[in-house]
């Protein structure tokens, strides 16, 4: 009985190494063609994404920006001179990201 | 033959391929109900022989014919109720002993009989030879081979169906030893009634008396005219025959039937000369020993995980665009949106799609693991990992069948109470199945997480991993105390029956018939979920919507969209778009670059999205210009737009939460904070809670839209903490526990009705586990503030608490543990599992 207890204890820790969530992150951005660029955030069960991380990193994975959705889950940058990259990060293993190139105007 | 109508019934145990033996037989033409008064699901068919129509019925797939279990039951009233013209018993003819049990059970009740020796593929892979004809001899009964997965065999049953039909029943009996003098007395009086020994065979009547079984006394009670004194009699009769043998009358005859199902077997079955072991049996040397079976569950419990949650969230995400194209679609069709507030039509609609397209977001998770789930079963697993958990289940009231729904439901983080709801059908044992059926709900669905994360990221920032742990474990051990308590108290009168299952042999699972299976239950469940969903969505849409704004508020706040609107229309008159953008076009520029946004979402390719631009510029040259910023003029005039739109979005942000907040919804949260303030909660908080009674994936969103209203750049985490002055981690933890055991959302509630088929269970299942989670979230609230403990020192108080109550009710004995019945009926089953 208590094997069974401590092996079940276990398992739960075990598979909560992959943790998962309810709903699925999402993020569209788009070029406002003045030298902005606009995000979108949200989830897939309609929940606000307003306060969810945004890092903006160069190609090399160095960050530019580090910033958050507004009230209405939208961000609003300058747009990088050369390649970049946004993240969505609303949690471990919970992330969109975009690379700048596909963001077109 | 006459040209009447047949009535077959086709009875079979598990995984004896009953249902490809339907399959073959009816084809495509086929119709699932239930039977009436249960939620056993009633699969009726039809096929033609020789000019006859026949109608097939599938029996529930039942090992035995007592009563134990539901289907059991239903099988047996059928039987005996409905009188088929002809049964087919289809036995797994690699494992014809077994199979047997069944069979000699069907020919008790004398009902015309066709042995249906299926699977004969599997049997000769194995070296074993079966004497049909001899088998025939000895049952006095057609028997026909097939291999139904093959397609062979389809004719020779039909025809002999059809030659059986009409005929008297079978005389095949087995010899109960010196309970045939028993047999005999109660026979000669059970012929005394007329109507009795019309309706049921005397001797099967008698035998069934003697094996003590409930349900043929109630039949007796219905018919004879002296009832009592054929009871008394029966009584007498099995106190005797114990006195005499030594044994039970029960143990004696499932004694007796098990043995001649050995001397048939050995009498027609010709085994491979090599005894060597079978791999299954084998095999099940180390998946049901002591050490190693445990190991190899986890295992694959963690794959099942795995896939079906992880990779299933990621398939999820993979499949939204479709989804969303849904939303899109429906956002273009209704009519378009207005400044402040929209149509009614358009609002309604919008919010019955996001409420669907939020469960049809989970079909992939629900597709993966119906398919995982269907592998188990048709591997044969399931029942050696019932098996193997049954040992711990029992001490908590449930069975080992219960492992399945509490696993779909989510032991750990990540499931869903409905298809766990569903899965306890397969549990023979009517207490246990109740019993899981009211603690599915407490384990950590899906919904649930965001609210913990949001709580956890906010109050327990620095412990989060260990905080998550707690809240993903501790739920077990608040439900398998539940479980017992429920199941010696409330519980306690519903019939229970021991483990019965025997181990079938391991067959590998063809992608046909898992995809079959998984499609099947996924249609099923999106037939009975959406369209709940969808009412519910209506009814959820009028509690947080109405009665809506006062007068006042609503000029206040047409005043703020007039004012943006002046002024953006003073910027037009200064360019050259004067008397070109009148102020009725604000709105419709506003949508035609929602419109162009929307257009180009996902896209790309630079290419196609010129492609798009040109589109609109062609739908409205003047639109396009200032959403596009084409020319000096409009560039300066798409600034003052931009600041309009974002006034849009505020007003239309603060109306909705206002509304929110004064809806019907939010007036119960209000009206509720004496009763919850124990628990710490206050209205904010309720109406969140309610709005999760719906759903529970509202409560996130809607603590979201009430937190989330003043923040600039806060996120609604800290916009919780810093809106609720003096909210602890103590208030987190309360709030975190009620959520873990909140009553099931309104799907659940509606599959908790269909599977206990009463009103009363699920309103009982609403109500104990609301009283349940105010309980345990005020004792915690309460007592660690007395106790002066932090949230977090109360959370691992209150882990021990529940780890303790844990133990202490494994320790209390079941009702039938004090009567150790039937033991002799568990023991067959033991043996082909270590």
């Amino acid at each position: 009985m208590k094997k069974m207890m401590i092996v079940l204890t276990l398992a739960a820790m075990v598979a909560f190494a992959g943790q998962a969530f309810a709903h699925s992150p999402l993020m569209s951005c788009f070029d406002n063609g003045d030298g902005t660029i606009t995000c979108e955030g949200g989830f897939s069960d309609g929940s606000s994404a307003s306060g969810v991380k945004m890092h903006i990193q160069d190609g090399e994975g160095t960050s530019i920006l580090e910033t958050k959705m507004n009230e209405d889950s939208e961000c609003s940058f300058a747009k990088p001179a050369s390649a970049y990259v946004v993240i969505f990060d609303s949690g471990e293993g919970h992330t969109v990201e975009l690379n700048g190139a596909d963001i077109v105007e | 033959m006459s040209s009447r109508n047949l009535l077959v019934a086709l009875a079979g145990q598990p995984n004896s391929g009953k249902s490809t033996v339907f399959n073959l037989l009816t084809g495509a033409r086929q119709h699932v109900a239930n039977y009436p008064g249960v939620t056993v699901e009633k699969k009726t068919g039809s096929f033609g022989v020789k000019g006859t129509s026949v109608k097939l019925v599938d029996l529930p797939g039942t090992y035995s014919l007592t009563s134990y279990s539901l289907e059991e039951r239903v099988a047996r009233d059928f039987l005996l109720g409905d009188s088929p013209d002809v049964v087919i018993d289809v036995a797994d003819a690699s494992n014809l002993k077994r199979s047997l049990y069944l069979t000699l059970q069907l020919l008790e009740m004398e009902v015309p009989t066709v042995l249906g020796l299926n699977m004969m593929d599997v049997a000769e892979r194995r070296g074993q030879r079966i004497n049909t004809d001899k088998l025939q001899d000895i049952l006095g009964i057609p028997v026909v081979p097939t291999k139904a997965k093959r397609g062979e065999g389809k004719d020779a049953l039909k025809e002999a169906v059809y030659s059986l039909a009409g005929n008297a029943g079978p005389s095949f009996k087995i010899d109960y030893g010196k309970l045939e003098a028993y047999i005999s007395e109660l026979e000669e009086l059970l012929v005394e009634d007329p109507v009795l020994s019309v309706l049921y065979p005397v001797r099967w009547f008698a035998i069934k008396l003697l094996e003590g079984d409930s349900e043929t006394a109630e039949l007796l009670k219905k018919t004879h005219p002296d009832a009592q004194s054929v009871l008394d009699r029966t009584d007498s009769c099995r106190q005797r025959f114990q006195d005499e043998d030594g044994n039970a009358c029960e143990r004696h005859i499932a004694f007796t039937r098990h043995a001649s199902c050995a001397k048939v077997t050995r009498e027609t079955v010709t085994l491979p000369t090599e005894k060597r072991r079978n791999l299954s049996d084998l095999a099940d040397r180390y998946v049901c020993n002591r050490v190693l079976g445990p190991l190899i569950l986890i295992a694959i419990l963690f794959v099942l995980y795995e896939v079906s949650i992880v990779f299933g969230n990621w398939l999820a995400l993979q499949a939204w665009p479709l989804w969303g194209a849904l939303e899109s679609f429906f956002a273009d069709i209704l009519p378009q949106a207005g400044f402040l507030n929209d149509p009614l039509l358009r609002s309604l609609g919008l919010w019955v799609v996001k409420s669907l397209t939020a469960i049809l977001n989970y079909l992939p998770i629900f597709f993966l693991l119906f398919s995982l789930i269907a592998v188990l079963e048709d591997s044969g697993y399931m029942p050696r990992m019932a098996f193997i958990l049954d040992r711990l289940f029992r001490r908590f009231g449930l069975h080992g069948q219960s492992t399945l729904p509490l696993i779909l439901g989510g032991v750990y983080v990540g499931g869903c109470a409905i298809p766990g709801v569903m899965a306890t059908k397969a549990i023979p044992d009517e207490r246990a199945r109740l019993a899981t059926i009211m603690i599915v709900p407490m384990m950590n669905c899906l919904a649930k997480v965001p609210l913990y994360l949001i709580l956890i990221g906010a109050y327990f920032p620095d412990v989060a991993g260990v905080a998550m742990f707690f809240i993903a474990t501790v739920t077990l051990f608040m439900a398998l105390p539940v479980a017992k308590i429920l199941s010696i108290t409330v519980l306690k009168k519903r019939p229970s029956a021991p483990f019965i299952m025997e181990m079938p042999p391991y067959h590998i699972p063809t992608i046909t018939g898992v995809l079959r299976r998984a499609i099947e239950r996924v249609w099923l469940f999106m037939k009975k979920i959406v369209t709940v969903v969808a009412a519910v969505a209506v009814v959820v849409f009028v509690l947080i919507n109405y009665p809506g704004l006062t007068s006042s508020r609503t000029a206040y706040y047409e005043d703020m969209q007039d004012t943006a609107v002046a002024v953006f229309m003073k910027d037009v008159n200064k360019t050259e778009f004067k008397d070109v953008i009148r102020s009725h076009d604000v709105l419709p520029i506003i949508l035609f670059g929602e419109a162009l946004k929307n257009a180009k979402r996902k896209i790309t390719d630079k290419n196609m999205s010129a492609a798009i631009n040109e589109e609109f510029q062609a739908g409205n040259p003047i639109y396009y210009a200032v959403i596009k910023r084409v020319g000096k003029d409009a560039k300066k005039l798409n600034k003052s737009l931009k600041k309009v739109i974002q006034v849009r979005k505020k007003v239309r942000r603060e109306a909705r939460a206002e509304r929110f907040e004064t809806s019907f919804l939010g007036s119960m949260g209000k009206a509720l904070e004496p009763v919850t303030q124990w628990a710490g909660f206050n209205w904010r908080i309720n109406i969140a809670l309610l709005s999760a009674f719906a759903a529970k994936e509202n409560s996130a969103a809607t603590l979201g839209s009430i937190y989330g209203i003043d923040g600039s750049d806060q996120s609604v985490q800290d916009s919780m903490k810093a809106g609720e002055i003096g909210f602890t981690s103590l208030h987190a933890l309360a709030l975190m526990l009620f959520m873990a055991l909140y009553p099931p959302c309104v799907p659940t509630s509606i599959m908790v009705r269909s599977q206990t088929n009463s009103t009363s269970w699920m309103l009982f299942s609403i109500g104990y586990q609301t009283l349940l989670g105010l309980f345990v979230s005020s004792l915690v609230f309460t007592g660690a503030t007395v106790l002066g403990l932090t949230g977090f020192q109360a959370m691992w108080a209150f882990y021990a608490l529940c780890v303790l109550a844990t133990l202490v009710m494994a320790m209390i004995p079941n009702p039938e543990e004090r009567k150790a019945a039937s033991a002799a009926i568990i023991t067959p089953c033991k043996e082909n599992c270590s």
